[in-house]
């Protein structure tokens, strides 16, 4: 038996640990050059984020964001398809969840409800032309996706500017969706929880959308790795020519693959509205949805890890707000690291090669008996008739 | 001669805990040609990626001229002049075939690449070894024997004085195959040493001088070619003895299982490359498609298979088209495909052996049980399909490109003759399997056709054609040529006019037996 720390999982976190740190370390290096008083500034970057219980909020509520759209490119990416257009689908979504939060007259739950269904839907439905153009005409997903943004952004701002902005409002947005239409707190309103639930509830606007992430991220592993879809997407994105030489219908599951991850993108635009925002307001995703590219590197494509590369770099952006406001580094500095990061992690052969120098190292000093792999012998004297 | 390689105690263990080599001494002489035989598996393209630098061995030590040596990479190899072509070529498909033989390595002058001085290069190299290239031709438009003659080149162009072939022959028609053993003998003549790896017993008696058989990762022994019968390398090889001729029952033809009338199909780039293509196939009978390579034989099962479109005809199975359907509606009528490019269409290389078994029926029961795909099941298969077929793995949840290249292959034959087919369409089934397992697969290739399966086999080994079909047609520029109604009774040469095109059966002749 494997234990845990053999196991694939495991060496994927150390060495995402590993790029971490070494990111970090030279992050430090540079803000020595650069600040006054470095040792501020970098602790106001490490400890920023969890210092007040207001920042603890928004680096949780800016990480969900960057969870869903994880989960986006695991999806197309896994059918490799270089199809990047969630930041149009999204922005569409958030309008799409906005509007029936702000206008359908209809209860709250069904509302709500309502609301998120209308945001995936309009998601997934954004999807289909550079969808259709990839499977009927082999059109380039990654130029049309794009182009795909532009556009989806213009109708965002200009359904804004001539439909929802009022006169008389101030910024370019709709007026606040009221309270029993927003998302609640994700603490439930039990008694013996109702101390911790004020106190937070004051200070941040964390929603049930943690729930609801949480299980998207194991929806979307279950659909990916244990589903007869996910198995064609997989496979359709490992080798197209054995998926259509298998049976596989390769269109239909590239068209899928899109759609299905448009679905998430609208959930993550339905989170901007109703959670982060509460309102519809000009440049909602500010390019928040290439960040996802970043989340699925550094989870390594796998729903499971995406959580956690999540949070990671929710920390970082989160971390780079704080030391901005408070110090004399400008956030550049944290594009530096996180692309420190993204590089480390993606040499993936860079770990790999420094076990194995190591290994030799340690093997000629010891004259090379101990310190060999456990062998699991391959069968011996197998023959070939059964 | 004194040996210009030595490894000596050499021990390979993966990653994933394969141990590959385990204790391998091997000598090479100064200009020999030196056979490397063995089972899929056995660990010889692994040796020989030691040799060339790509994997570090675990243990051992490698002497290259007298001289210990230590390589790190590939890079170090080329250095001490050691060069190798491997089983699947590494070349760039949309340069010059000069352009790749430099690669890497380009003459410059004034800062720019020399494109004159490429081409010279190029065309020297090729007349000096008889290597012949077109230099200036697109390595993606030339057919396989061609791109390895540019990877020979690539090596000699390094300046190679050791050369390595993986399974050069496996992809090579029998005149191609000619016309590679009379560049080595050049490449010997002038000096070289050649190493070269085959399943082909016949081919290591042709050409080596010595030959070392390795078994299971261990080394069996070196002896001179010319001491050894290919029964007793077989012997050596596997461990038992091997049938090189197999037996089989006689033909129980039963009912018509496929008709094909007037295929024809035109090339991407306008060429009619299968025209008026006629014939039936029966229950219980193989037949076998011989012809030489480039004749239509590749395109033929593509269209019929679903992965290429026709131009025109009709092909049934139980009465209902399936010319120019998917794949998977192929598939549905029974029709199992073993696929001449096995890298490309048989299998994702990245994905687990046990994902690659399912592809025709994960999407039914028992593989999936409500939404979902019944993982326990899947696993539980692909362990009775690696026993049953031999593949050669700790584990099925690796991925195929962690098998040897015989066992990719395994792979793909096991999900297929597993499907239970009503109609088998075989292209190249036993390309680069070691001979028991060449054995095993010609055996079940019989076994199925007595149990009443309609098997179409296409091969470039006319032996294999001609040893296994119960009839056989011959193909000639798109078109049948010949139908020879009872295989036993036709000989090679016969058989060879009919595949050059110089002799032709009317339509009459041919009518009561297609
Ligand atoms: N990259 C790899 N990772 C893990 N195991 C490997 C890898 N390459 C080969 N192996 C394993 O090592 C063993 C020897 O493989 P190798 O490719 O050397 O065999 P071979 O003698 O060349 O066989 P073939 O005739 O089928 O090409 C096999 O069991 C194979 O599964
Ligand atoms: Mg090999």
């Amino acid at each position: 038996m494997k234990s845990f720390f053999e196991s694939k999982g495991f060496r994927e976190l150390l060495r995402i640990v590993l790029a971490v740190t070494i990111g970090l370390a030279l992050g430090f290096i540079i803000t020595l050059f650069v600040s006054k008083d470095p040792v501020g500034a970098y602790k106001s970057f490490l400890l920023g984020p969890i210092s007040r219980l207001n920042r603890i909020g928004d680096w949780l509520e800016e990480s969900l964001t960057l969870i869903l759209l994880g989960l986006v490119i695991c999806i197309v990416f896994g059918a490799s398809q270089w199809y990047i257009g969630v930041e149009g689908q999204m922005v569409l979504g958030a309008m799409a969840a906005g509007c029936v939060a702000l206008y359908v007259p209809i209860p709250p739950l069904p509302r709500i409800l309502l609301a998120f269904l209308a945001a995936m839907i309009v998601g997934a439905l954004w999807g289909l032309i550079p969808a259709l153009l990839k499977a009927y005409y082999n059109a380039n997903e990654l130029v049309t996706s794009l182009m795909m943004n532009t556009v989806a952004l213009k109708i965002f701002e200009y359904i804004l500017k001539a439909f929802i902005m009022t006169p008389k409002s101030r910024s370019i947005s709709s007026e606040l969706i009221e309270k029993p239409f927003r998302l609640p707190t994700f603490i439930p309103n039990l008694p013996f929880l109702q101390g911790i639930r004020e106190i937070w509830m004051k200070q941040t606007s964390v929603t049930i959308m943690v729930y609801i992430v949480i299980a998207a991220v194991i929806i979307v592993y279950y659909l990916l790795y244990k589903t007869p879809f996910g198995y064609e997407l997989r496979t359709v994105g490992l080798n197209t020519k054995f998926a259509h030489y298998g049976g596989i219908n390769v269109k239909r599951t590239i068209i899928m693959s899109i759609l299905v991850s448009g679905l998430v993108a609208g959930l993550a635009g339905a989170h901007l509205t109703l959670a982060i925002h509460n309102k519809i307001i000009s440049n909602m995703t500010s390019g928040l949805g290439f960040e996802g590219i970043n989340i699925a590197i550094l989870a390594g494509n796998n729903p499971l890890g995406v959580p956690i590369a999540g949070l990671l770099y929710g920390y970082l952006r989160a971390g780079s707000d704080v030391m901005e406001r408070s110090s004399d580094v400008s956030r550049e500095l944290v594009f530096v690291i996180q692309a420190m990061v993204l590089l480390l992690v993606t040499a993936e052969r860079l770990l790999p090669t420094i076990q194995k120098r190591v290994a030799d190292i340690k093997e000629n000093s010891e004259n090379g008996t101990n310190g060999k792999p456990d062998v699991k012998n391959v069968k011996e004297g197998d023959s070939h008739v059964a | 001669m004194k040996p210009i390689v030595e490894m000596k105690n050499i021990v390979k263990i993966y990653d994933n805990g394969v141990v590959a080599n385990n204790g391998v001494n091997f000598t090479v002489n100064k200009g020999e040609i030196h056979a490397l035989v063995g089972e899929n598996g056995a660990g010889k393209s692994t040796l020989m990626k030691i040799l060339y630098g790509i994997e570090q061995p675990t243990e051992g030590e490698i002497i290259i001229d007298g001289q210990s040596v230590s390589f790190k990479s590939s890079l170090d190899a080329i250095d001490h002049k050691i060069g190798m072509v491997h089983q699947n070529f590494m070349l760039v498909p949309s340069f010059t075939v000069a352009a790749n033989v430099v690669l890497g390595n380009e003459p410059i002058k004034n800062g720019f690449i020399d494109k004159d001085q490429v081409l010279k290069v190029t065309k020297e190299l090729s007349d000096q070894f008889g290597l012949f290239v077109q230099p200036d031709a697109i390595v993606d438009g030339i057919n396989v024997g061609q791109r390895q003659r540019v990877e020979i080149l690539k090596t000699l162009y390094r300046k190679a004085e050791i050369l390595i072939l993986d399974e050069p022959t496996a992809v090579l028609t029998p005149q191609e195959t000619q016309d590679l053993f009379k560049a080595i003998r050049t490449l010997v003549q002038q000096g070289k040493t050649v190493i070269f790896i085959t399943h082909k017993l016949r081919e290591v008696k042709e050409i080596s001088d010595r030959v070392t058989v390795m078994r299971h990762g261990k080394m069996i022994g070196t002896v001179d070619t010319k001491d050894v019968t290919r029964e007793q390398m077989a012997n050596m090889m596997v461990g038992r003895e091997v049938f090189l001729n197999i037996t089989k029952p006689p033909m129980k033809r039963g009912e018509k299982r496929m008709e094909i009338k007037n295929l024809s199909y035109i090339s991407e780039t306008g060429r009619p490359v299968l025209q008026d293509v006629s014939f039936n196939l029966y229950a219980g009978e193989i037949l076998g498609i011989a012809g030489v390579e480039g004749n239509g034989q590749t395109e033929l099962v593509e269209v019929l298979t679903g992965l290429k479109r026709s131009a025109g005809g009709q092909a049934f199975v139980k009465g209902k088209s399936v010319l120019d359907h998917t794949p998977r509606e192929v598939r549905q009528q029974g029709v199992a495909h073993i696929p001449e490019d096995r890298l490309t269409n048989g299998v994702a290389l990245k994905e687990s052996i046990e994902e690659n078994l399912i592809v025709d029926r994960y999407f039914s029961a028992p593989y999936k049980k409500g939404m979902m795909l019944d993982y326990r099941l899947i696993e539980n298969k692909g362990k009775e399909l690696i026993k049953q077929f031999g593949i050669l793995t700790p584990n099925g949840k690796l991925p195929v490109e962690s098998l040897s290249g015989g066992n990719m292959q395994k792979v793909i034959v096991a999900r297929e003759f597993s499907s239970n087919p009503f109609v088998l369409i075989a292209s190249q089934p036993t390309r680069g399997i070691d001979v028991g397992a060449t054995e095993f697969i010609r055996e079940e290739l019989v076994r199925l056709r007595t149990a009443g399966c309609a098997v179409l086999l296409v091969s470039a080994d006319l032996s294999e054609v001609m040893s296994l079909s119960d009839r056989i047609v011959t193909l000639y520029e798109g078109r049948i040529t010949g139908v020879f109604p009872d295989a036993a009774k036709v000989g090679e040469d016969e058989l060879g006019l009919y595949m050059l095109g110089i002799k032709h059966q009317t339509n009459e002749e041919m009518e009561k037996f297609l």
